[in-house]
């Protein structure tokens, strides 16, 4: 390893990796003698120190345009293969430098109130904080292959926070199905790495990307590549047929949920498309595989979500439809939309989930949304900050969930009419099971759960500030990206984010036809009606008491989750688990261990026959040396 | 050269010593004459110094070879006054001995002239035919000198034989001369010459112990005394090897055709008969000699792929293999004192009163079954990589199937000393005179077991 000198921006971007490796193995190897108030506060500043360099960055890159690419060290190096160490920071990898590090550190800060008492608190910061350097490797590398191994890293610490609190077996069950399911998409990953090394003979995302922009649209090889990349998107980012470990994932603590199945390891998959857009817009049937996913996941999670009882059920089904809304815009070539709607979304759904966790918190662990009510009066604050997460992600003007939403939407209907509304229906959805939920936790009369609970407290300022903090980002964070109807001249974000997704751009231009003003007026005023009433119907549907009605037929299967984790026990488990008993009892106990023994046995033999060879008579040993002596001249003059 | 010096003065020293009844003297004497020898044998490093008309040859390999063996002899002589500690008479006379054998190993690295070489072989074996019967009261002792001794004078006969016949063709007992006459009659070698080489070889290849001419050992080695079967298996074999290879390697490398089949023959014997033998062997020491059998017939391979770096891979076989089976007899010794058997039973839960010496058994074990990271490991591998390189590819395949064959006896006394309960609880007694010296070597194996890349680049 050469040390070479590196300017400025190049060891802050190195010590963006070091300070959250630091606080792991501060935290990790001294976890029986830390004391538990500190690690919470040692992990957190760690955090925040990574966040000063991350604005540091921030400021750097969006002003002079230009990348901090540092080279670490030469990682593998053998043959005509070489794949260095190496970070760059570029205008997107800022963005997710700010969503990480920032949505990273609140939520650190609340995790301090929230893991207070529990007996693992310093285990958990460590594993917080390699989150936090595994996530940082995935989007900063500057190759496919240290990309994986972030990917794998935070998929390595998802399954040690769902299964943190261990003792309970269903919680190492979800943690087993989330890290199988996510193998699973990286399977594909790891296929589509090895094929991109085949064709373009380098891992490089910034080579690959110049060499694949001098290639003809459609190629099969590009096919090949981009379907393996994006089954690792599937798998990570929770989409069909692999979504069904991310509600489960909730068995972790609520700031997991909030920081890693809500505001950034589940947007991996996001950035991964994002990150690799010229290759993707050069394979339209990826595109449009990646457009029916993500429609069909935020269509079908977002029903989903409607007929779900458990606060935390209900979000992780909407974080799933909100990817799945992401995934549709990519699939439309709206990068920058999904960019956008990961930003805002990391906001008011990390904020949701630690208001959720608030409430938890207050309710003694109690997540049922029927064994609440009335919470409003009870819990004023933790209310507030909820309304405006759920006010955020339903997409109501001002807050940041209506600009990100438009963006998108305005995307689809230049596509087409049918596309258009088929996308405000998925986004109407969400207003449907966010006012539900917010309606009979929140409004209903309490249930006598809450009114025997003299307990109900709100939480502790440490909570609180963060979640004020989101919910100011949730607020505010909109007016960035205005869209065109008001103001042409608000395009911060699109601004910021065109020279990275500017090669794609120009290869395969927008071909959607630009919409009338009536229509885009039309377009944005007919949802937000629709909102209001829905908004209204769920008040009078929820808030009041009333008895919930029986389910009909099709209620009853979205409330069942369509039946998928059923169907695949049993197209997938059973038959695995049958298999694998095949395998133990017939092939391998009667078959290769028979074969096995006998081998030894054989061998043993031979040596026991061989033994009798050394009789102990010095005669024979002479006898035989003199004809191997006659043998060895024998064949050596013959020839 | 001056090596040699220093340790025939050493053993007259010794000698003169026991006949004025100074026993307290002879130990020190040894222990600072060793590491002079072994420091005077370091001058000449570079250099390339022939003696007398080129009989004797001071080059690196010489001593690298001769360093190895006065370590090794060093090594042993450290275990001496443990296991003789019950005997109350002077041992001069062995300890004389151990010194001649070794100048006779000294010489045999160093042959410039066939003459030498015999000179050297036969000093090394008078001397260890006397030591292996020099337990005069126990009958296996007194068999194992009568039997080494006959079947010995049997191959050298063979040896003289052939090296007679090869100064009948070549006119020289020069290895300079011969390697001319061998450039210039490449074509029509006469049958004399090969003839010649091959009984060379066959004398040679029973020195060294490979099969078909391995009967000896098992027998020889069993009966001798243990510290003597330790330094026979060591000194002895690592002589006959740096020996076959300086022969084979400075005068018929051109020849390879006369010799090259005979050797890979003997190899693929040696490491089948060794390995499998040593699977049903209840006696331990008689499972090492079995072991030292497998061995030659893997550091036979370093001869037969003759180029590239084969006296570098040599040397760190040697070293890795020496290390370890001293570590593996000085356990055996200690075992043998307390128990008085070398059965594998004796092992029997000897991890749980004496887990240091049960360690430094199994690192020994385990290097010699060549499992990583210990030097064995290494030693195989680049052993394996350079016959490999020379076109050997089945010769490998089979050396490594006698590899796996060997974990399996390998393992055998670390199972017995780690999962099988022993009758008796107490710590052995012998263990405390043994436990330093042993843990020194096991460390020393695992130290070696760093720096395999500086053995083999030596030479």
């Amino acid at each position: 390893m050469v040390m070479e000198s590196f300017s400025f921006m190049q060891s802050i971007s190195f010590l963006l990796l070091l300070f959250p490796l630091l606080g792991f193995l501060a935290i990790g190897l001294f976890q029986k003698q830390l004391n538990k108030k500190l690690s919470g506060i040692i992990a957190s500043a760690f955090v925040f120190l990574n966040l000063i360099l991350t604005f540091i960055l921030f400021w750097y890159v969006s002003t002079t345009n230009q990348s901090v690419e540092t080279n670490l060290f030469d990682w593998i190096k053998f043959a005509n293969i070489s794949i260095p160490f190496a970070i760059t920071v570029d205008r997107l990898s800022a963005l997710m430098l700010l969503v990480v590090n920032g949505v990273g550190f609140l939520i650190h800060v609340y995790s301090i109130g929230y893991m207070k008492g529990d007996d693992g608190v310093n285990r958990f910061f460590s594993y917080m904080n390699l989150f936090i350097f595994f996530m940082l490797i995935l989007v900063l590398s500057s190759n496919y292959l240290m990309l994986f191994i972030g990917w794998e890293g935070v998929g390595l610490c998802s399954y040690l926070l769902i299964g943190f609190w261990y003792k309970d077996h269903a919680n190492n069950n979800a943690a087993k199905k989330a890290f199988i399911m996510n193998r699973i998409g990286d399977l594909g990953f790891l296929i589509g790495i090895f094929m991109m090394f085949h064709t373009f003979g380098t891992l490089n995302i910034s080579e690959v990307a110049t060499k694949v922009s001098l290639m003809p649209s459609g190629s099969t090889a590009l096919l090949v590549i981009t379907f393996g990349l994006f089954a690792g998107a599937i798998g990570k980012s929770a989409q069909i047929p692999l979504f069904t470990w991310l509600p489960d994932a909730m068995a972790g603590p609520t700031p997991v949920s909030a920081l890693i199945h809500a505001a950034t390891m589940v947007t991996a998959g996001v950035y991964l498309v994002a990150r690799s857009s010229v290759l993707f817009v050069l394979s339209p049937v990826t595109m449009n595989f990646i457009l029916i996913i993500g429609i069909f996941t935020a269509l079908i999670s977002g029903l989903i979500a409607i007929y779900q009882n458990d606060i935390k059920k209900i979000l992780a089904y909407s974080t799933v439809s909100q990817l799945g809304f992401m995934f549709m815009a990519l699939g439309l070539g709206s990068f920058s939309g999904a960019m956008f709607h990961l930003t805002t979304h990391a906001f008011f759904k990390a904020l949701l989930f630690l208001a959720a966790g608030s409430v938890i918190h207050a309710l003694n662990q109690e997540q049922d949304i029927r064994k609440m009510g009335g919470l409003r009066k009870k819990i004023p604050f933790t209310f507030a900050l909820f309304a405006v997460g759920a006010i955020a992600i339903s997409g109501i003007p001002p807050f940041a969930g209506f600009f990100s939403k438009e963006m998108i939407l305005s995307v689809a209907y230049e596509h087409g009419m049918g596309m258009g509304i088929i996308a405000t229906f998925i986004s109407l959805l969400t207003t449907v099971y966010m006012f539900r939920l917010l309606f009979v936790a929140f409004y209903k009369p309490e249930s006598d759960a809450v009114k025997t609970n003299h307990h109900i407290h709100e939480s502790p300022k440490v909570m609180l500030i963060p979640m004020a903090v989101l919910a100011l980002l949730s607020m505010v964070a909109g007016f960035v990206q205005i869209p065109a109807l008001f103001s042409t001249n608000v395009n911060v974000f699109e601004n910021y984010l065109s020279p990275i997704f500017l090669t794609a751009q120009q290869l395969v231009p927008a071909s959607g036809q630009n919409l009338t003003v009536l229509t885009e007026w039309l377009t944005l005023l007919i949802p937000l009606t629709i909102i209001a009433i829905l908004v209204y119907m769920s008040y009078v549907r929820f808030a009041k008491d009333r008895l919930p009605s029986e389910l009909s037929g099709i209620q009853k299967v979205m409330a069942n989750k369509f039946y998928v984790d059923e169907i695949y026990d049993f197209c997938f488990v059973k038959p695995t688990e049958k298999l694998s008993l095949f395998f133990r009892e017939t092939v391998d106990q009667s078959i290769i261990n028979r074969l096995i023994n006998s081998i030894g046995n054989s061998t043993l033999y031979v040596g026991g026959r061989i033994r009798l060879l050394q009789t102990g008579n010095v005669g024979f040993y002479l006898i035989i040396m003199v004809f191997s002596i006659i043998a060895i001249l024998f064949f050596n003059l013959i020839r | 050269m001056y090596a040699i010096i220093t340790i025939s003065i050493v053993a007259i020293i010794v000698l003169f010593f026991g006949a004025f009844g100074k026993k307290k003297m002879i130990l020190p004497v040894i222990f600072v004459g060793l590491p002079l020898a072994f420091i005077v044998n370091l001058m000449g490093w570079n250099q390339s110094i022939h003696y007398f008309n080129e009989m004797y040859i001071d080059d690196n390999f010489t001593i690298a070879f001769n360093g190895l063996l006065l370590f090794i002899a060093l090594l042993i002589f450290v275990f001496a006054p443990v296991y003789y500690k019950s005997v109350k008479r002077p041992l001069e006379d062995i300890y004389a001995l151990i010194l001649f054998s070794l100048v006779g190993g000294l010489m045999m690295t160093a042959f410039g002239n066939l003459v030498m070489l015999f000179l050297g072989i036969e000093t090394l074996s008078l001397s260890l035919y006397l030591l292996a019967g020099s337990k005069k009261s126990d009958p296996r002792s007194n068999e194992a000198a009568m039997k080494y001794f006959l079947t010995g004078s049997f191959a050298s006969g063979f040896l003289l034989f052939g090296i007679a016949l090869l100064y009948g063709a070549c006119g020289s007992f020069n290895l300079e001369d011969i390697k001319l006459y061998v450039i210039q009659n490449q074509a029509n070698i006469p049958a004399m010459f090969s003839i010649g080489l091959l009984l060379m070889a066959v004398g040679l290849a029973f020195k060294v112990g490979a099969a078909p001419f391995h009967f000896w050992i098992p027998d020889v080695y069993e009966g001798s005394p243990t510290l003597i079967t330790t330094y026979m298996a060591t000194v002895g074999k690592v002589a006959a090897f740096a020996a076959f290879f300086r022969l084979i390697n400075s005068s018929f490398g051109d020849v390879d055709f006369l010799w090259k089949t005979s050797l890979i023959v003997f190899a693929v014997a040696t490491i089948l008969i060794g390995n499998f033998a040593a699977l049903y062997q209840d006696s331990v020491k008689r499972m090492m000699a079995y072991s030292g059998v497998a061995h030659a017939g893997y550091m036979l391979i370093a001869i037969i792929a003759l180029k590239g770096n084969a006296a570098g891979v040599l040397l760190l076989y040697s070293v890795s293999y020496s290390i370890a089976t001293i570590t593996a007899f000085a356990v055996l010794m200690m075992v043998r004192k307390e128990t008085g058997s070398f059965s594998i039973k004796s092992f029997n839960g000897l991890a749980k009163h004496n887990p240091t010496v049960a360690f430094a058994m199994t690192i020994a074990m385990l290097s010699l079954a060549g499992i990583p990271p210990l030097i064995g490991f290494s030693a195989k591998y680049q052993l394996f990589v350079s016959a490999i390189e020379q076109g050997q590819l089945p010769l490998v395949i089979i050396a490594i199937v006698g590899s796996m064959v060997s974990v399996y006896y390998y393992l055998r006394p670390v199972v017995a000393m780690y999962f099988t309960r022993s009758i008796e609880s107490t710590p052995f007694e012998a263990a405390k005179l043994y436990k330093k010296q042993i843990l020194f070597v096991a460390l020393l194996l695992i130290i070696l077991s760093f720096i395999p890349g500086l053995i083999i680049n030596l030479i």
